[in-house]
């Protein structure tokens, strides 16, 4: 057995590939980048959150100075996009303040937003609907004429003909009827957060022919970008080619609205166009998080046996759904890892409101729907003074036992049983003597009273979807990994070099990988849902041996050895056990040759992953302030392929719309006008360096067999847990059942009784 | 307006990175308009597109880069107002001869202090700026020299380690 | 917002796009000639921090023609002592006003002030009068443009206060009538506290006014034509406890959803003389004067204090979403007053 110790890298920590770029301010990333004759785009924007376009002259625009096309819903390209495809580029109707009316590409941007002024816009109001359960009433304004009641169908296969919309297993009547404690109620996590990586979400576009396109995105998926885009377009030929990506946490995972605008407007000029989002369009106008109520009972038994889960979960995805079923089978499907139940009747409707849309942000829905849902459940953890370390700890999905997962077919896990990583963080944290019982805090000094809170989550994506590489071996033993893997943060290019010289005994130097452009790769479903190293490492892996099979066979007969009994290190081929009778790989390979292995990953939603978080908090009960004290993670990842890396996702818990959510990140929507009102970085509030909490990871490594090194991915989920974790320690601390992300000074003072109504 | 001598400006003069730069005020690509910020000079006149601008209105950070030692919002700054001062951006900190990086850009690169990059430049130039005025700064004075720089991916924990291991060899 | 039907979107009259002349100014008298000759149309510019944020989100209906840089004239960022107290000359920069011995020493409230303000870098180049004169943080004042059109509202057309049926949550407790935007300037608070002067200079006359009489519910006084010049603080009496307190989300970044601050003379325990001034909860800095009532002249005790904290809330008048404040901002004022109280144990 290999351990640890015994990897030249694996578990070390390694300078990253493109360290020396990005700390001397060389690493592109989109508005870096300028191409000769591009034009810049620019967007006109709905003043009203529900309105019809009555009449557009843009002949004043077309006249502008430096303005070479102006778009409108009467002349831009019918592309469409949107699950299903109900989201024009420039509709006759705008569904929320901030909706594209128009579009200017011009030589300079100050140019294109000048031309914006000067289109005439004659609007029709209509009324709007801004919450969850009145746009679904009979009597409420319609968004889409496709789409009665504005519900969004739910049943689009994104996952094939049963892609989960609802769970529905034994009786839940039976099991309330079984259970000792029952809680009831509705949950809200209805924030609408932004996920607000730093980099504005940009594109630049590019036709080489009326039916060719190459697209610059900071994308975190070229390849998958590229699929998606096509039957949107109507299957021209598109390139896409990932840039330096600053921030995406899935928001980015293909900017639809960007790149069609650069799309069209560079059809309708012939010259390259970047449509570069401002940071109140992204604020205003790109991913926020969806918005999720749940209603419904939870049933569980003294031991802590989960006997049902019964409800309906509202999902809001705003003006329109990118890929929101997703979410919601997703959601579903988390939700079953994390609470082992016979019996389930969940329904999921999926409605449209007049608000800026929601778009793909990590947690994918799981974080939506626990974050609304274990509010009502803790409270029959309340009920029956059951310790939530211990439920979620027996409750969690253990190996060989079963869950739906997001394709609706009941899958068994093979993953580990996570108690032992749990164990650890529970006892890192303190929590035995720290948790005092339900709303009981767990000390008080003057008006600041003390709270511990915990919750976990889990994903069976860590081996979603297709991944494939090529991995070439070059005579001169240097490699070249062929895999279109985009770099937004993770270090993901990096630990996959890693992996390669690892299975081929390579320096590190020598492997190094292929921009991530969907014209020289093969597929890859991009780095999403923690699959980055179990998904795409394992391609990776398997083409790299597959190199080496390779490698031996072509060396068989200069070696005069049979392959099985070949091996190689630093570029030296050689009979096992004399290595000092090695021949170099040029002598092998030939010098005007290459040796190309092919690995593919299938996916496999086997595997869920774990991770459980521990929160202090601090509530001074006079200014209803909330302080985030200390923050420990627990999880388990078979083996940690680049250290710092690993630390890095888990602390990216507090960005990404996570912990904060529960705190005091919210997109602030108006309702009196629909506009929402803080879409800047000071009244859009985030975590700073001057009150970081204490943070602590538990990192237990307990092998994985199915991959090469023993190793699973968790970057994905480390947001996930934390809204409800903070709810929960929060309402301890004060001593009273807390309702509402986030929970900002108005509302802790209000539960105190401090604020006369 | 009237035109009044010295008031308004034909040409400036600034030096970015050790280099004199002239230009003449105008609004062609190669001038620099009233209403320049030194970030757009910076990043598309010059073509040192190493500074970020993250929010384009001074909450994030990003944009940060010396003035005569000073670390400034360049995005907040306008580059007419830059006659006679000294910028420096990311692309000056390693050594121009050798091209031996700044201490802080090498313990970036050995502690990984960054994930997606953006926000680096500006904290690295904020981190400059610190260590040239106190040489041996507190954690409490690492957190609120960078209080103002925005950061998602969370390196902070990474970027705050990476300084003190600085500061820890020189106590040695 | 509009009410009717079908809505039409005035169109500007744009040749080109809108840019600004800038012009460096090398005397007080010379800027206020610039501003004189471009009828209204020009702005000042002093750290920027504020101005081009206004300028860049395009809040406003009108752009400058002109912005006349006042960083150019000499002699406006000193900082001296004499007999009185200090002056401080407007262009001093933020970090400078914190870090100045000085004040850092006799003043220290106003230091503490700066350093609430903002970032590092935003305190690099932000002056101390740019900080009193800055505009409006109110979110409907704010809104950008570029997202579906500037927000028309009292202070900027004489069209509704939006915030009145909208969220009023940042707005103001007290002091609101046309306008419920807060004052958004620390340092105006620690100086009003300080009891400075405010010297103002247009090209015909030279005038102070307290800080209280510099800010309106509409905005300061400053008429076209006039520039502040220096901050005159008067010297401290002997035995003065200054506090500032900052209530933000965050530490440090925000503005302030309240703040407090006070000046409070000790003698033997018995307190001299008090000024308590009450930040972001009305247009105008507040001078809490029950309060100053209640612990003049008396034995400084947790029961005056408290009372005098309740005094200072006493007549808010919260919209809909800002009643949490009225709690926040008595808690401050007791905190803030709390530290006196250990010059009652030290007789």
């Amino acid at each position: 057995m290999k351990f640890a110790k015994d990897y030249r890298f694996i578990g070390k920590a390694t300078p990253r590939k493109d360290a020396v770029d990005i700390v001397t301010g060389k690493a592109e990333y989109i508005d870096d980048l300028e191409l000769p004759r591009m034009l810049h785009g620019k967007v006109l924007r709905s003043p009203y959150p529900h309105a019809l376009i009555k009449n557009i002259n843009t002949t004043g625009a077309e006249k502008f100075r430096g303005v070479k096309a102006v778009l409108t819903h009467k002349n831009v390209p019918q592309w469409r996009t949107g699950t299903p495809r109900h989201v024009r580029i420039l509709d006759k109707k705008l569904r929320f303040v901030g909706d594209a009316v128009a579009l200017v590409a011009a030589e300079t941007a100050q140019m294109a937003k000048a031309a914006l002024d000067l289109i005439e816009v004659t609007y029709e109001q209509l009324p709007a609907v801004y919450d969850v359960a009145e746009a679904i009433k009979s009597d409420a304004p319609q968004l889409y004429d496709e789409f009665p009641g504005n519900l969004i169908p739910l049943d689009i296969p994104v996952f094939g003909p049963q892609t989960l919309s609802s769970v529905k297993l034994g009786d839940v009547e039976k099991g309330l009827g079984a259970s000792d404690y029952i809680a009831e109620g509705t949950g809200s996590y209805e924030n609408i957060p932004n996920p607000l990586p730093l980099e504005p979400p940009g594109v630049i576009a590019e036709w080489s022919g009326p039916n060719s396109l190459t697209v610059w995105s900071a994308t975190q998926s070229a390849s998958w970008h590229r699929f998606i885009m096509l039957s949107k377009m109507g299957f021209p030929d598109i390139r896409t080619i990932s840039t330096q990506c600053g921030g995406s946490f899935g928001s980015k995972n293909y900017s639809a609205q960007p790149m069609l605008y650069a799309a069209a407007l560079a059809k309708a000029t012939g010259r390259p166009v970047k449509v570069c989002f401002s940071k109140e369009e992204h604020f205003g106008a790109f991913a926020l998080r969806l918005g999720s109520r749940f209603c419904g009972k939870v049933g569980i038994k003294k031991d802590g046996t989960v006997m049902a889960v019964q409800g309906e979960w509202l999902v809001d995805t705003g003006a329109f759904s990118d890929m929101a079923q997703a979410q919601v089978a997703v959601g579903l499907g988390e939700l079953q890892l994390m609470l082992r139940c016979a019996n389930w009747d969940i329904k999921s409707k999926l409605v449209c409101t007049n608000r800026n849309a929601s778009g793909i942000v990590r947690g994918f829905g799981g974080q939506e729907l626990e974050s609304a849902l274990l509010p009502i459940l803790t409270k029959a953890l309340e009920q029956g003074n059951i310790d939530p370390v211990a439920f979620f700890k027996q409750n969690y999905v253990k190996p060989g036992e079963g869950y739906y997962w997001r394709d609706g077919n009941r899958w068994v896990s093979r993953s580990k049983d996570y108690s032992k990583a749990f164990e650890r963080g529970a006892q890192t944290f303190g929590w035995n003597d720290k948790w005092k019982g339900w709303l009981k805090p767990t000390s008080v000094k003057e008006a600041k009273r003390v709270g511990v809170g915990v919750s976990v989550h889990g994903n069976a994506d860590v081996g979603e979807d297709v991944s494939e590489a090529y991995v070439r071996l070059n005579p001169d033993a240097t490699v070249t990994i062929h895999a279109c893997v985009a770099e937004p943060g993770m270090g993901q290019r990096s630990s996959l070099c890693k992996m390669v010289a690892e299975t081929l005994k390579l320096p590190l130097e020598r492997v190094n990988m292929t921009p991530p452009d969907s014209l020289i790769n093969p597929f890859d479903f991009g780095l999403v849902g923690s699959r980055g190293t179990y998904a795409v490492g394992s391609a990776v892996i398997s083409a790299a041996e597959d190199a080496k099979e390779k490698l031996f066979k072509m060396a068989e007969d200069v070696l005069e050895a049979a392959p099985h009994d070949l091996d190689s290190k630093d570029g030296m081929v050689f009979v096992k056990g004399t290595p000092d009778k090695g021949v170099p790989w040029r002598s092998v390979i030939g010098l005007m040759q290459t040796c190309t292995g092919f690995g593919r990953f299938e996916p496999d939603y086997s595997l869920p992953n774990f991770i459980a978080m521990f929160v202090e908090v601090e509530v001074d009960t006079e200014t209803g302030k909330l302080d985030l004290l200390r923050v420990v993670t627990a999880t388990d990842v078979g083996q940690i392929i680049d250290p710092p890396s690993l630390a890095g996702q888990l602390h990216g818990a507090i960005g990404s719309a996570g912990i904060d959510t529960a705190i005091f990140e919210e997109s602030v929507l108006d309702t009196s006008n629909g506009h929402i009102m803080n879409l800047n970085m000071m009244d859009y509030k985030w975590r700073s360096f001057t009150e970081l909490p204490r943070f602590e990871n538990e990192i237990l490594e307990t092998p994985i067999q199915t991959h090469r090194f023993k190793a699973i991915g968790v970057g994905e989920v480390s947001t996930s847990p934390g809204p409800s974790a903070v709810l929960m320690a929060a309402s301890n601390a004060v001593g009273i059942r807390l309702e509402g992300y986030p929970l900002t000074p108005d509302k802790i003072l209000r539960a105190l009784g401090k604020i006369n109504p | 307006m009237k035109n009044r001598k010295n008031q308004e400006r034909d040409t400036i003069r600034l030096t970015v990175n050790d280099v004199l730069q002239e230009f003449e005020i105008g609004d062609q690509r190669y001038q620099v308009a009233a209403c320049d910020t030194l970030a757009k000079t910076l990043r598309e006149t010059l073509g040192l597109s190493g500074t970020k601008v993250g929010c384009n209105q001074g909450a994030c950070g990003s944009c940060t880069v010396l003035l005569d030692g000073i670390p400034i919002l360049s995005c907040m700054t306008l580059t007419v107002e830059c006659d006679g001062k000294q910028i420096t951006t990311i692309e000056g900190l390693a050594d121009p001869a050798t091209g031996e990086l700044d201490e802080i850009q090498q313990t970036f690169i050995d502690g990984t202090a960054f994930q997606c990059g953006f926000c680096t430049p500006g904290i690295i130039m904020a981190s400059r700026a610190l260590l040239n005025r106190n040489s041996l700064p507190t954690e409490t004075d690492i957190k609120d020299a960078l209080s103002g720089h925005f950061c998602r991916c969370i390196s902070h924990y990474q970027v705050v380690e990476a300084l003190q291991t600085i500061t820890e060899k020189k106590k040695k | 917002m509009k009410t009717s039907d079908s809505c039409k979107i005035q169109v500007q009259e744009i040749k080109k796009v809108k840019a600004f002349k800038h012009f460096n100014a090398t005397s007080v008298d010379e800027a206020i000639a610039l501003m004189r000759s471009a009828k209204g149309n020009a702005n000042l510019i002093a750290g920027g921090t504020d101005l081009l944020g206004v300028l860049k989100d395009e809040i406003l209906p009108g752009y400058p023609e002109a912005i006349i840089n006042i960083k150019t004239i000499p002699g406006l960022d000193d900082i001296e002592e004499n007999g009185k107290g200090l002056k401080i000359g407007a262009l001093t920069k933020l970090v400078d006003v914190v870090t100045h011995p000085l004040i850092r020493k006799k003043y220290p409230l106003l230091s503490k002030a700066a350093e609430a303000v903002a970032t590092p870098e935003i305190r690099n180049m932000a002056t101390l009068g740019g900080n009193l004169c800055q505009d409006t943080r109110c979110w409907y004042y704010r809104y950008p443009h570029h997202m579906g059109g500037r927000i028309i509202c009292y202070r900027k057309e004489k069209g509704p206060c939006q915030a009145i049926k909208g969220d009023n949550r940042y707005h103001a407790i007290m002091g609101g009538k046309v306008c419920f935007a807060v004052c958004p300037s620390d340092t105006a608070i620690a100086l009003t506290a300080l009891d400075a002067r405010l010297e103002i200079k247009s090209s015909q006359k030279v005038r102070r006014v307290s800080v209280d009489e510099f800010f309106t519910p509409r905005g300061n006084i400053l008429e076209p034509d006039e520039l502040l010049t220096h901050i005159e603080i008067p010297k401290p009496a002997a035995g003065v406890r200054q506090e500032f307190l900052k209530y933000t989300l965050r530490k440090p970044v925000d503005f302030a959803i309240a703040s407090v601050a006070t000046v409070v003379t000790m003698k033997a325990g018995t307190c001299k003389d008090a000024r308590i001034v009450l930040g972001a909860v009305a247009p105008t800095p507040v001078r809490a004067v029950e309060s100053e009532k209640i612990l003049k002249g008396k034995v400084a005790s947790e029961k005056g204090i408290a009372a005098a904290a309740k005094a200072a809330v006493k007549d808010a008048k919260p919209m809909r979403m800002n009643a949490y404040k009225v709690e926040i901002t008595e808690t401050l004022v007791r905190r803030a007053l709390l530290p006196i109280l250990q010059s009652v144990s030290v007789k």
